[in-house]
């Protein structure tokens, strides 16, 4: 979602093309619910539906801790365009690093924080304010 | 009976439900606005950026879509684009269906057709760790979501311009939820190992095909070897729960046992209750006779 950075909110109101209207508009968001649909229900359907070997569901343990690591390095060390965000920490005498700085900080005082308060609602906001602060003077 | 699976029956389950999925809800309404707003940019009204939150109801594809539809990309492309992005939802999927194989046909196209990220992370961990969570407590952590999703959709629609978000630290809430996440999923040496895995795996895979399919790809390895090294170490150990890479990590005191512990704590307990209710019988009737 790193993109949004680039994104000129008032360049592209005056980008639209004359066909975008309701009906296109509509149609889109059809094609698009579509799009989210298909592959969330029918995988589901399929294994829900049937007797599911044991070691797929061995396998399948291993899916979240895979997949919640693959997105949390996709916001902090992955850029718009897919490749490696580049970063000065100016505090270190502007030393190039990958990765955003303050949200490499901010993640590292989240997980401690999950460590030791097992609070959701304490993770998020140890993070929102720890991206803001280290964004500040890192 | 309905209020026999409650875990504090003192509280209406909608209201603890509500609870568990507030962190969330309170990190989706700004990311809402925000994506609200950039689809109101790329010339929606605040009526289709609510009917896209709901019939859609994802973060990742809603974003992709303002910015195809700016770049006035085909339907056809923005139909493939959307399909690829969300096809890891394929997996969630399939993770989740053990949890959901007594729910019927219905419940379950309900209950995917509204299942993201976000919320899929806490379901799964409330399967994991809560024996008492159902699949209807599922659904309604997934209505609570949608619905702030859908207000922070509508309000981003109707400000339009007006306000500027920084989105760099609304997007961080996200990725604070996923360590989170990955902090309570991170119970042994292996899941630990699967996770560095995975790190490595995603910035390779993201940076060589240069689409989220990246992350596709580094779940479906990451995972897999994962499961190869379980299955092997079960098959070859003498005491697998005890060999170094199956063995628990250290964790604060509060932390230490998770659901499934206990009850075999219990278990064990049970089973030795037993064993000497058994012999005392035994002893009962020798005296007996």
């Amino acid at each position: 979602m790193a993109w949004i950075n680039t994104f000129n909110l008032a360049e592209a109101s005056a980008l639209i093309p004359s066909h975008h209207n309701l009906t296109y508009h509509l149609i889109v968001i059809v094609i698009s619910a579509i799009a989210a649909f298909v592959p969330r229900y029918f995988p589901m359907r399929f294994f829900t539906n049937r007797k599911i070997p044991e070691w797929f569901n061995e396998w399948m343990k291993y899916v979240p801790i895979s997949l919640f690591t693959a997105l949390v390095i996709k916001g902090i060390f992955i850029s718009s365009d897919y490749g490696l965000v580049q970063d000065h920490v100016k505090l270190l005498g502007n030393i190039m690093i990958y990765g955003h700085a303050g949200q490499i900080v901010a993640a590292i005082f989240v997980a401690i924080t999950a460590y030791f308060t097992r609070s959701m609602a304490a993770s998020v906001l140890v993070g929102l304010v720890g991206v803001w602060l280290f964004g500040l003077f890192l | 009976m309905a209020k026999a699976h409650q875990i504090n029956p003192e509280r209406a389950r909608w209201l603890e439900v509500l609870g568990v999925s507030m962190p969330l809800c309170l990190s989706y309404l700004p990311i809402g606005v925000a994506c609200g707003i950039l689809l109101n940019a790329a010339g929606m009204n605040f009526v289709l950026t609510f009917l896209v939150s709901i019939m859609v109801f994802s973060g990742g594809a809603q974003f992709t879509l303002a910015s195809l539809l700016v770049s006035n990309a085909p339907i056809t492309s923005i139909f493939m684009t959307l399909f690829f992005l969300e096809l890891r939802y394929a997996l969630l999927g399939s993770s989740l269906s053990r949890y959901m194989r007594n729910e019927s046909q219905k419940s379950i196209l309900i209950f995917s057709a509204s299942m993201n990220d976000e919320n899929y992370a806490i379901n799964y961990l409330k399967f994991v760790t809560d024996k008492n969570w159902t699949a209807k407590d599922a659904l309604l952590v997934e209505y609570y979501s949608l619905a702030s999703w859908a207000t922070g959709n509508l309000l981003g629609g109707l400000i339009g311009s007006a306000v500027q978000i920084d989105l760099v630290i609304v997007d961080f809430a996200l990725t604070a939820l996923f360590i989170y996440m990955i902090v309570m999923q991170v119970r042994q040496r292996l899941t630990l190992l699967i996770g560095l895995l995975s790190a490595g795996l995603s910035i390779y895979f993201l940076t060589l095909v240069k689409s989220t399919l990246g992350i596709i790809l580094a779940t479906v390895l990451a995972s897999f070897v994962g499961f190869l090294i379980e299955n092997r170490v079960r098959r070859y150990a003498k005491d697998p729960d005890h060999t170094w890479i199956l063995g628990k990590l250290f964790r604060p005191s509060s932390t230490r046992n998770t659901v499934e512990d206990r009850q075999h704590i219990k278990k064990q307990e049970a089973a030795q209750a037993k064993e000497q209710e058994g012999s005392e019988t035994v002893d009962a009737k020798d005296n007996g006779e």
